[in-house]
Formats: C-alpha cells, sequence, structure tokens
C-alpha cells in the first residue's frame, strides 16, 4: 500500500519539507514522551527522575506477558498498563514521592535510584542480545511525500501523540477534575480550602502520568529500537521538553516539543544527526538566560 | 623530663611549667583525629591487600569529590546534580594534554585548574538565572551532554574504551608500594580538601553561605554579596572536582567518560553527601568508605551487582535517620551548629 506524493525536484525545497515533515513528526512523539512529566510537575511540583521506567517497563512487561505468559499482543497491553500504575502508585507515589516530598534532594536520588534498578534488572534479564521486540505495527509500509519517505507507523504515531494531547488538554481544561487538577497546580493551600481532595488527585495525576509514555513506547517501538537503556534518553528528552516549555505548564510542553523537534530535524538534516541533543541543550540554555523558567514560566498546568 | 600524671577521666602531661591534657572518658575524645589516626596507620595493616589498598584509595577519591559538592550546595544554595561534570572535564584535559602533547603531571594540574575555571565561570551564571529545579535539572543534564560528546568525537575521547597509558604521579619498582603511596595521596588530598572547606564553613564567610542557603533575600539586605558568593562557591568546588579528576588520570593512568559521566556515578556521589548526613563536610568521609566497601563487595555478585547496589542504597536512604545520615547515629553526643536544609524546589 505504498503511497506517493510527488513534490517539487528542488533540493532546497526538499529538504525544507523534510524539515517541516520531520518537525510535525518528531514534535508529535516528543508531546507524548513528555506529557506525563509535564503533568506530574504541574500537580506534584516534583521532578519525577524515575520516569524513565514508564518506558522501560512498557517494553519489558508487555514482551515479558507475550512471550513468557503467552498472551496476545492487546491482552498485554492491558495488563501492563495495570502493572505500571500500580507501580506508579506503590513504588513512587507511597513509597517516594509521599514519604520525602519535604526533603527533596533525597526525593530525586531514591526515584532516580528506582530507575537506576529497574533499568539494570532489566538489562540482567532480557540483555540487548535477547532480542526484545513489541510487533506493535499497525501499517507496515512508506509514503512518499514529495521525494521523502517516511514510515506510515511513524505518522501514525505522531497522530496518536496529536489526538493524545488533545484529549488531555479537553480533559484538563473542560471537566470538573480538570479544574480540580488545575486549581491544585495553581495553589495548593487554596485549593485545600476549597475541598478539593488532593490526594486523590495526585494518584489520579500518577495515573495520567503513565499513559502518554507507555502508548508512546508501544507506538514508537517497530522502529525506535528497544533495550534497557532507552529510558535515559527518554527522560533526557521529557526533561528539555520541561525545562524549555515552563515546569510543569502544558501549553509551553506544546511549543516545547515541536521547538525541539525543529532543532533536531533541522540540525539532522542541514548539519549531521550527532548534534541534535547537543543544539537542543545549547537552545534550551540561550532560551533560560532570557526567560527565566521557560517559554511559559506561568508554573501552572494550563 | 615529662612528666604523665593518670587521673579519672584523663591523662596530663607535665613539662617545665607546661600542661597537656588528653581527656579518655569516651565522650570527650578528639574523635576527629583519632580517626585521621586509623586512616593514616591502615596501610600497616593491609600492606598484602592491594585491591582493599585500591577500594580504599577510591572512598578517599569519592570523598574529595562529595566534600567540595556539599559545600556548593551550601554556597549557592542549589543542589547540584551534575558534580561529575568537572572531573570529566579535569580528567580529559589532563589526559589529552598528557597524551598528545607530553605535559608533565604538574602542567596538567595547571591545565586542570584553568581549564575547570574557565568552563564553571562561563556555567556559573546558571546560579542566578536557574531557579531551584530549574538548576538540578540543567546540571543534570549537562554531563550527559558531555557523555555525548566523548562519543561524538570519538577519536579524540575514544568513548567507551577511555584514554590509557597517561604518565604516572608516582612510579616505585615495587607495585605494593605504589598501592601504599597512592592511597596516601588520596588521603592527603581528602584531608586538604576537609581542611580548606571545614574551615571555610566555620569562618565568617560559612556564616554568610549558610544566609545565602536559607534565605538569599535575606541574606542580601544583610549585606552579603549573594551572586559573589554564588559564582565563587560554583567555580571553586568545581576546580576542587576536576583536580580529583586530574588525580584519577594521573594515578590509574586510565580515563573514561563512560565511567565518570553517568547517572550511577552521580547518584554514588549524591548518595554519599546524603547517608554522611546532609551536606556535612565530615559525614562524606564514612559516606564514601560505606559505599566503596558495599559496591567492592558486591562485584562479587557478578552482573546482578547492577541491580543490587542501587538497592542497597535506597535502602540505607531509608534505615539511617532521615536527612541525618550516618551523623544522625552519632549526633546524640555532638549536635551540629547548623543543619542546612537544601532547596530544590525554592523559588
Amino acid at each position: 500500500m505504498s503511497v506517493s506524493i510527488q513534490g517539487s525536484a528542488n533540493p532546497m525545497s526538499d529538504l525544507l519539507l523534510q524539515i517541516v515533515i520531520y518537525t510535525l513528526i518528531w514534535g508529535s512523539i516528543y508531546l507524548l514522551i513528555s506529557l506525563g512529566f509535564s503533568l506530574i510537575c504541574g500537580v506534584l511540583r516534583i521532578f519525577h527522575l524515575g520516569y524513565g521506567v514508564i518506558f522501560v517497563l512498557a517494553a519489558y512487561l508487555t514482551w515479558t506477558f507475550m512471550e513468557d505468559a503467552g498472551l496476545g499482543l492487546v491482552p498485554s497491553i492491558i495488563l501492563m498498563i495495570l502493572v505500571q500504575c500500580a507501580f506508579a502508585l506503590i513504588v513512587f507515589y507511597k513509597g517516594v514521592f509521599q514519604r520525602y516530598l519535604e526533603e527533596e534532594e533525597i526525593l530525586l536520588t531514591v526515584s532516580l535510584l528506582v530507575f537506576l534498578v529497574i533499568v539494570h534488572l532489566a538489562n540482567y534479564l532480557f540483555p540487548v542480545t535477547a532480542g526484545v521486540s513489541i510487533p506493535s505495527t499497525i501499517i507496515d509500509d512508506i509514503v512518499t511525500i514529495g521525494g521523502i519517505t517516511i514510515a506510515w507507523q511513524m505518522i501514525i504515531a505522531a497522530l496518536v501523540g496529536v489526538v493524545v494531547t488533545a484529549i488531555y488538554v479537553v480533559a484538563l481544561t473542560r471537566t470538573r477534575i480538570g479544574l480540580v487538577i488545575r486549581a491544585i497546580s495553581q495553589n495548593l493551600p487554596a485549593a485545600l480550602l476549597m475541598g478539593a481532595n488532593v490526594n486523590r488527585m495526585y494518584y489520579l495525576a500518577m495515573i495520567l502520568s503513565v499513559i502518554p509514555p507507555t502508548i508512546c513506547m508501544i507506538m514508537i517501538a517497530p522502529f525506535w529500537g528497544i533495550d534497557p537503556f532507552m529510558g535515559m534518553p527518554l527522560l533526557m528528552t521529557a526533561m528539555l521538553v520541561s525545562i524549555l516549555g515552563g515546569l510543569g505548564n502544558l501549553k509551553g510542553s506544546i511549543v516545547a516539543s515541536y521547538l525541539i523537534g525543529f532543532i533536531h530535524a533541522s540540525v539532522s538534516f542541514v548539519f549531521v544527526p550527532r548534534f541534535m541533543g547537543f543544539a537542543a541543550l545549547i537552545v534550551t540554555l540561550i532560551v533560560m538566560i532570557y526567560r527565566r523558567g521557560g517559554i511559559f514560566a506561568g508554573e501552572t498546568l494550563w | 623530663m615529662v612528666n604523665f600524671e593518670l587521673r579519672r577521666d584523663r591523662i596530663v602531661a607535665r613539662w617545665r611549667d607546661k600542661k597537656t591534657e588528653w581527656v579518655i572518658e569516651p565522650r570527650y575524645w578528639r574523635n576527629s583525629t583519632i580517626a585521621i589516626t586509623c586512616l593514616f596507620i591502615l596501610p600497616l595493616f593491609l600492606y598484602g591487600f592491594p585491591h582493599i589498598l585500591t577500594m580504599f584509595t577510591t572512598a578517599n577519591l569519592y570523598a574529595a569529590i562529595a566534600i567540595p559538592l556539599a559545600l556548593q550546595l551550601l554556597g549557592t544554595g542549589r543542589v547540584n546534580f551534575g558534580p561529575q561534570l568537572y572531573l570529566g572535564v579535569g580528567g580529559y584535559t589532563a589526559a589529552l594534554l598528557n597524551l598528545h602533547f607530553g605535559w608533565n603531571p604538574a602542567m596538567t594540574l595547571m591545565a586542570t585548574i584553568l581549564v575547570c575555571a574557565a568552563i564553571a565561570l562561563i556555567l556559573s551564571p546558571t546560579t542566578w538565572i536557574a531557579k531551584g529545579l530549574y538548576f538540578s535539572l540543567i546540571t543534570l543534564i549537562l554531563p550527559l551532554t558531555f557523555l555525548d560528546i566523548t562519543y561524538i568525537w570519538g577519536d579524540i575521547f575514544r568513548g567507551e574504551v577511555g584514554l590509557v597509558g597517561m604518565s604516572p604521579l608516582l612510579a616505585f619498582k615495587k607495585v605494593t608500594w605504589n598501592y601504599i603511596a597512592y592511597y596516601y595521596l588520596s588521603l592527603i588530598l581528602m584531608l586538604l580538601y576537609l581542611l580548606v572547606c571545614d574551615r571555610t564553613v566555620r569562618s565568617r564567610i560559612g556564616v554568610s553561605m549558610a544566609a545565602v542557603n536559607e534565605n538569599e533575600n535575606v541574606a542580601r539586605m544583610m549585606g552579603v554579596r549573594v551572586d559573589a558568593y554564588k559564582v565563587f562557591f560554583y567555580v571553586a568546588p568545581s576546580i576542587l572536582t576536576g583536580i580529583v579528576g586530574w588525580f584519577i588520570v594521573h594515578t590509574f593512568r586510565t580515563f573514561a567518560g563512560v565511567t565518570y559521566l553517568p547517572l550511577e556515578f552521580m547518584a554514588k556521589i549524591l548518595i554519599i553527601v546524603i547517608i554522611g548526613g546532609r551536606a556535612f563536610l565530615y559525614g562524606a568521609i564514612p559516606g564514601a568508605y560505606l559505599i566503596s566497601i558495599v559496591e567492592d563487595s558486591l562485584r562479587r555478585l557478578g552482573p546482578v551487582n547492577y541491580f543490587v547496589f542501587p538497592l542497597i542504597l535506597i535502602a540505607l536512604i531509608v534505615v539511617l535517620p532521615r536527612g541525618e545520615g550516618l551523623w544522625g547515629l552519632y549526633k546524640k553526643r555532638r549536635p551540629r551548629d547548623y543543619f542546612p536544609k537544601l532547596h530544590v524546589r525554592r523559588e
């Protein structure tokens, strides 16, 4: 089902088209990667340095349920999401965040240590040679737009990113629960005075933060490549997006995701791909100099 | 003629009209003196165990990284999550200059200090710009970016393999003597750092540091030059960390970013600062020794140790008194004058 959309033969316009397309695709995927991280930042006002665990668990739990328990892809994914939510609530929320909320340096360090435990455990159980892969390809084909070839799976992953973000934005801005979450994000004491059940909202935020990266991992698994240490670059991307956009601000995260997508695409296609991470960091630092607190420095969820 | 007199709680030594007393009741023991003496006589008992000496040399180096970090946490009022950046900068500066230009260790030391100072100065405005969490995150990302660079320019930094064959600081004919010499050198380096940092914290500057750490606005109002303090206490500990990198290069004669720049190494150093007692300079030493011993003991477990080690670190944090770490077990006898709060989320 290979689709071809003819474009110009001009190399310059091809390059521009390539940058635009990959900015949109990568930006949407980065949005999916960073959405949960921003949500935790915005609601709990903490940095979830164990966020990378979600990606690792998503890949390896699905694989374990499929290979060892002999389940199909969909039941494995459903079971994996349940385990992910339980892990986020029991280990991270009850075990770390609630316990060390006032001792932030310990909170961050323990979150990071939990991440390291899971990463190394995954590496011990499933080393790279184990050949872990998730058959979550929806359309196994390519599309050619103006001379640029893209895998359908990338386009679908980008579309899913946009849809999931839109659902989250609508849920946070149009529903009563969203209103309470935003109130907690803006002013915790005031939200408590108004009768908000903060603890329940924190639980909800933890569960909501797990879903986008899990969906992201399932969508990108066919073309991203799975290894036990993949959580680190993904965590770094989420952190960069959050810092650039403004801690815990979803508007900022949306803008920053596409901005980082643009930086990565430009540097990759105009210069060399190996500099893209470095370039994004430099741009983030420059933005930080001129706009302390990122692009949307309000420190509210929306 | 010196006369010794044994009393119920002390030994008194008299020489002419001078008198010196040594309190022997345990709660008045000069514990730091005893601990340092123990560290100095340790090689006499461990002469035949070079791997243990290497483990303690590593512990001294961990402490030498953690002590300036504790000073930096207080002086800048921010939590640096990437102290290993300067370890990498210092190490690579020394290694590259030694390998490619044949510079001797004294020259590479000067270059290390200059390069670390220059980079720290360039990055020091982040202490003004970045608030709380932003600072922690930027400092977390910087060493990882540097690690990326060591892979990007693999022909210079030798990526995963690292640089090898740098000239040693000392070279004795007998191998055991080398182990002992490097143990003593690392111990002296660590104690020197402890002395400098301790004097700084106990001085008038230390009071200003505490003010900066507690509340920058109040400190400013009281006449403390907060911005200058933050730059100084970002740059100076960074140089001290860089010197440890230089020491590693000329001691172990190998240096790879993949060993010192990843999160695992950073977590180790932060854990030393935390379990030693929050930003407590002396606490860094037992913290470093504990971590080093645990790490070395677990190596025998094989690949399992990679996830058992962070598990044990988590257990240590949970079990030890909150925030006060090993110091908390000791504090009943010696109350700490100033117990800082580390601010990550500060606005």
